[in-house]
């Protein structure tokens, strides 16, 4: 059976620290106001009785991904491991995609941007010209998933090739690995707690799990 | 993209706030910092598991900042002001040490104190004591000169935890105060934001612990970060947990009864069974001053340390003769009187503040009150043991944290005391799954708190105080904010004890004076050194605040970028920041929050980067300033005494020490520390030098989570904590009234009031409703209370210029913006992203409306600390700030010093721009 990768996100632990996004940015280089990841803030009921819950999202890679599905070059595609990629080099920046993901996932960036009108020395040094007028996205680091390949380690197991955004969570509400192998990391705790994924409804069968409840644990 | 030709990756820490250290590497892509990533090599040791929190994403962009200061600039303009340009101007290093010298080496020759009797130099740093995890060897060198005025602080006593401070080592040796979370199922939050501001260690333990299914319940007015991270939340009015608490008090011991608490610790490890005689103070022994027991075995009234006796924990009890001694060492005997035990005391004191008498103060429902309090009772399991490393131990897996402006300013005494009541009647003080002190700061030694427990007066721990008595008060003060005239709790412990007194009285005070002073005129420092401290922006009445900076005489500021302070500097000096410069700190155990670690050791910062433009490592500077002003033998004495390492450089079996006749380089330095804290650390095992630590980042040892509690080791000794009776505070407040009215002084008179045995209700809200009626104000004006949180994003980092922190932030409702209820809002006109100004009766800032249902109607948040208007990037955004219009006033500073962000304030949109 192929792997298909996913994450599993235990909302019982988030905090909204949005610890993982800035190393989301940090780890991929995003211009300033493109987030491949952030943590939604929201809050629900009537004063006194009102929650609020943090709930990290970004592309789910799903399974039957609508932004594929409607890109008219080919350029959104799907791997057998189940990532979702674009490449860059015939993305027409049309936007297709952008509009079709449920989940507000991509972004397009037509002009270059730095955090302070002019690029700084660490700015110029990961600029990718590539990336200008693509459409770009959570890429679950799959550059940290091929090297996986070549090492022999286990993604979501070992921190190399494990995507930044899971590495760097500080309250340990995020996983990562197989979902297909029963005996994974990440299969077991989605065997041992309740979950949902978002926006199931729509057929997309995204790949990243939020965790709610203990279940039988 | 070229990929890059050499890429190498470097160990550090983050400490950019009190939760530190936490650690991380930095990649460096061809002599480029570009990313921060967890260090998984520490991630045994770690409680965060080598990961650090969003702010150290931030340290690549703080490194290469094109707004920063690269090199020293002196100003041009001698006028100083928010409207006038400082001219700062590009010099060398030499023209600044010049400059600097020369001032400093007048002084000397002067002498180190003025004709007031204060410091002609002052230094000021800023959030908690973290700069010192950045400024190298500067401490040495400020030891090596002498006396210094820390007084002037930027947050201290206003910002910080300060009554927990106080209080917390006085009664547990506790500077902070955590759960402790690994072992604990019922946590009590009282505006404790502890997943905001305690750092990845504390989020990964809350985080682990709500998992595992522990509850917590959050008390505040408004929905935090932690109260959505919490079982329940409890929108309790401003400034009214006193009463909260108390009430929790009164249904543990007038509903549950005795029977239900912790009796053996009530009775053997706090002064319940002391008996309290009709003038309020404990009875004594005639013949030996001991405070007396009811002893049950024999019926008759006993020594406290009587062997064999069995002390009545409750109860009235008649005493043939006693004595008992009041403030000034007062004598009065007694015949046939009656004692009441201490907690007989509080039983009878706290009788009144029912659950529903507390549900008209905090507008919390009685039936809330009652339920919680029994559910801690419940869950506090008082019987159940634990084994830790051999040893049983009570466990006792319930505590009550409060948070800032709970335990800071007019009632957080109260709040103190009553959260540790709550800990000592189900024995959970200093036991395993209780209320935990992480570290001492105001006792000695600072390393180990447990060495600080030593047996003092009537059988409690001893107390450093500031003396009152008629021939030992210190009557003229020796520092600008007269820590040690004014607060005798804070003690006289350096540099720690300085910067917790009153600080905004040193403010106040270089302005203006009471009408009755009769201390000699406070007077400006002569130089003022500052660091990692931005005052303008982070204290109170911040506009007022810089015009008085103005006023200083000379200033040297170690500066990052330009901000609101130094501003109004003569120097600006760069150093080497986070990624550039070399440290070697302590690591587990440290201090604050829940950094209590299975490991102890050293970490270290280390040089990835070069320093951008001519900014240098601030151990070369502080060399530099040592050698300049004559000092660089007695600097260097002090480095080998250990002052800025984690180690004395010479001692049993070791000597790395250096030589004073000689100018040491910054990386022969730190050799010598890393050498000799690996020599301690390992008792002689292990010596590493910084080579091997640029290798290997750190070096940790085990240690025993034995060490977490502070109960065993008073037990040894058989002490008692100073609990649930004040007779020692009550007794050094009424001397201090008495010293200061003798010198006809009564401007301290109202927090005098605070030196109580056992606390009463004040209405402690109504404090700052009076002061604005005091004030000239007319409350039915300004109808809300404005507060203020904290962030994770930009808490004490000073890192507000940090473009990432901005937009990583704004993620967050209300994080930017003026946070309202979104029905009171409605009832005002004001819609989400609405342009509102606040206005108290100082002044008026501005900010977006955030509305939200997660907050009471009657209370307004602003995150804490903004209105910028010098610093680059963030203030080219508007952000509300309440420090500029609360109000710096002796009426609304407590017993301690201390003062709570909370002004009241009217709120309104604005349809078109108006200047601030």
């Amino acid at each position: 059976m192929n792997k298909r990768y996913a994450m599993a996100i235990d909302l019982r632990r988030c905090v909204g620290c949005q610890t993982c996004t800035a190393a989301c940015k940090s780890a991929n280089a995003t211009p300033p106001g493109v987030q491949w990841r952030r943590v939604l803030d929201l809050e629900t009921g009537e004063f006194p009785d009102v929650r609020r819950t943090f709930m990290p999202v970004a592309c789910m890679h799903c399974a039957n991904p609508p932004c594929m599905h409607v890109c008219p070059t080919t350029a959104t595609k799907q791997r057998e491991d189940g990532l979702v990629t674009i490449d860059y080099d015939i993305c027409i920046g049309c936007a297709n995609c952008v509009m079709a993901c449920p989940y507000d996932a991509r972004s397009i960036e037509h002009l270059p941007h730095y955090a302070y009108g002019e690029p700084m020395k660490s700015e110029t040094a990961r600029f990718d010209a590539g990336r200008l007028g693509v459409a770009t996205k959570c890429t679950f680091c799959k550059e940290r998933i091929d090297q996986a390949a070549i090492t022999g380690q286990i993604p979501g197991v070992d921190p190399e090739v494990t995507p930044a955004c899971v590495n760097s969570c500080i309250s340990g509400a995020m996983h990562f690995g197989d979902v297909n192998d029963a005996n994974s990391n990440i299969s077991r705790l989605l065997a041992d707690t309740e979950s949902f994924r978002m926006h199931e409804e729509l057929g997309t069968d995204p790949s990243v799990y939020y965790i709610w409840d203990g279940g039988d644990q | 993209m070229n990929a890059p030709r050499d890429v190498q990756r470097f160990s550090s820490f983050c400490y950019n706030c009190v939760s530190g250290p936490d650690f991380l590497k930095i990649k460096v892509e061809d002599g480029v910092a570009t990313e921060i990533e967890p260090n998984f090599d520490a991630e045994r040791v770690h409680p965060a598991r080598g990961r650090p929190c969003v702010k150290a994403y931030g340290l690549v962009q703080k490194t290469y900042n094109p707004n920063r200061i690269l090199t020293p600039m002196k100003r041009t303009n001698p006028k100083k002001g928010r409207n006038e340009d400082p001219g700062f101007t590009p010099i060398s290093w030499d023209e600044a040490f010049d400059i600097i010298a020369a001032r400093l080496n007048a002084i000397r020759a002067k002498g180190l104190v003025d004709d007031a009797g204060l410091p002609r130099l002052a230094v000021s740093f800023g959030h908690g004591g973290t700069p010192a995890n950045y400024m190298g060897t500067f401490p040495a060198f400020l030891a090596a000169w002498g006396a210094v005025d820390y007084s002037f602080g930027s947050g201290q006593g206003v910002k910080c935890t300060h009554s927990e401070h106080l209080y917390g080592e006085f009664w547990h040796r506790a500077f902070t105060v955590s759960a402790d979370t690994p072992n604990c199922r019922y946590v009590i939050s009282c505006g404790a934001n502890v997943e905001v501001t305690g750092g990845p260690t504390a989020v990964i333990r809350h985080s682990d612990a709500r998992v595992r299914g522990y509850k917590r319940v959050h008390v505040e007015p408004h929905l935090t970060i932690t109260g959505a991270c919490s079982a329940e939340w409890v929108p309790i009015r401003p400034k009214t947990d006193p009463a909260f608490l108390f009430a929790l008090i009164n249904v543990l011991v007038c509903e549950h009864g005795l029977d239900r608490l912790d009796v053996p610790f009530l009775r053997d490890r706090t002064a319940s069974p002391y008996l309290v005689g009709p003038d309020g103070l404990y009875l004594r022994d005639p013949d030996s001053g001991k405070p007396l027991m009811w002893d049950v075995a024999t019926s008759r009234a006993v020594a406290y340390d009587a062997q064999g006796a069995v002390p009545a924990v409750e109860g009235r009890h008649r005493v043939a003769r006693a004595l008992t001694v009041g403030a000034d060492a007062a004598r009065a005997e007694h015949n046939d009187v009656e004692g009441v035990t201490a907690y007989q005391a509080l039983v009878d004191h706290i009788a009144r503040y029912t659950p529903e008498w507390a549900e008209t103060i905090c507008d919390v429902p009685a039936a809330t009150i009652r339920r919680i309090a029994g559910e801690y009772l419940e869950a506090a399991s008082i019987g159940e043991t634990i084994e830790i490393d051999g040893e049983i131990l009570p466990l006792r897996p319930v505590a009550v944290t409060l948070g800032k402006s709970v335990n800071n300013g007019w009632g957080a005494y109260e709040c103190c005391w009553a959260r540790t009541v709550l800990a000592s009647l189900v024995g959970a003080l200093e036991n395993p799954g209780g209320t935990l002190g992480t570290t001492v700061r105001i006792n000695r030694p600072q390393d180990n708190r447990h060495l600080s427990v030593k047996p003092g007066e009537d059988g409690f721990m001893v107390q450093h105080f500031n003396p009152t008595g008629q021939n030992s008060w210190e009557s003229e003060p020796t520092t600008r904010n007269i820590h040690r005239t004014l607060v005798p709790i804070v003690g006289r412990n350096g540099g720690w004890s300085q910067a917790l007194g009153p600080t905004q009285l040193a403010w106040l005070f270089t302005e203006g004076v009471p009408d009755d002073w009769s201390f000699p005129k406070p007077t400006y420092p002569e130089f003022w050194f500052v660091y990692r401290s931005n005052p303008a922006i982070s204290f109170w009445q911040t506009r007022l605040l810089a015009e008085s900076i103005a006023k200083f005489p000379f200033m040297a500021a170690f500066a990052y970028t330009v901000d609101e302070t130094n501003y109004m500097a003569d120097l600006l000096l760069p150093e080497a920041t986070d990624l550039e410069s070399t440290q070697l700190i302590r690591m587990g155990q440290t201090k604050y929050m829940e950094h209590f670690w299975d490991y102890i050791g050293v970490v270290l910062r280390q040089k990835a980067v070069e320093p951008q433009g001519d900014a240098r490592d601030f151990t070369w500077i502080a060399t530099q300033i040592a050698k300049r002003t004559d000092l660089l033998p007695q600097y260097v004495q002090q480095l080998n005494r250990g002052i800025s390492g984690v180690s004395p450089l010479k001692g049993e079996g070791y000597d790395f020490s250096l030589d004073p006749a000689t100018e040491p380089e910054p990386e022969h330095i730190w050799d010598a520390v890393c050498r000799a804290a690996t020599t301690t650390l390992s008792e002689g095992k292990e010596c590493h030098g910084l080579d091997w630590f640029k290798e290997h980042g750190f070096y940790a040892t085990p240690a025993s989570r034995l060490e977490w509690y502070l109960t065993p080791t008073l037990a040894r000794q058989g002490l008692r904590y100073e609990l649930p009776y004040q007779e020692r505070l009550m007794r050094v407040g009424q001397e201090l009234g008495n010293r200061l009215h003798e010198k006809g002084m009564h401007w301290w008179d109202d927090q005098l009031t605070e030196y109580v045995a056992l606390p009463d209700w004040h209405d402690v809200p109504g404090r700052w409703e009076r002061a604005l009626v005091n004030a000239g104000g007319r409350p039915e004006d300004f109808p809300f209370w404005l507060l203020t949180t904290k962030s994770m994003q930009y808490h004490s980092g000073g890192n507000a210029g940090i473009a990432l922190m901005n937009e990583v932030s704004e993620n967050l409702h209300g994080h930017t913006g003026v946070m309202l209820n979104a029905d009171a809002a409605a009832k005002l006109g004001i819609r989400e992203g609405d342009r509102v100004e606040v206005r108290s009766h100082i002044g008026a800032t501005f900010g977006k409306a955030a509305l939200m249902k997660g907050i009471r109607p009657d209370t307004i948040v602003i995150l804490g600390q903004f209105d910028h208007w010098a610093t680059p990037y963030i203030k080219d955004t508007e952000r509300a700030s309440l420090n500029t219009i609360a109000p710096m006033s002796i009426e609304l500073t407590d017993a301690t010093g201390s003062g709570a962000d909370i002004v009241r304030v009217a709120v309104r949109r604005m349809d078109k721009a108006v200047a601030a």
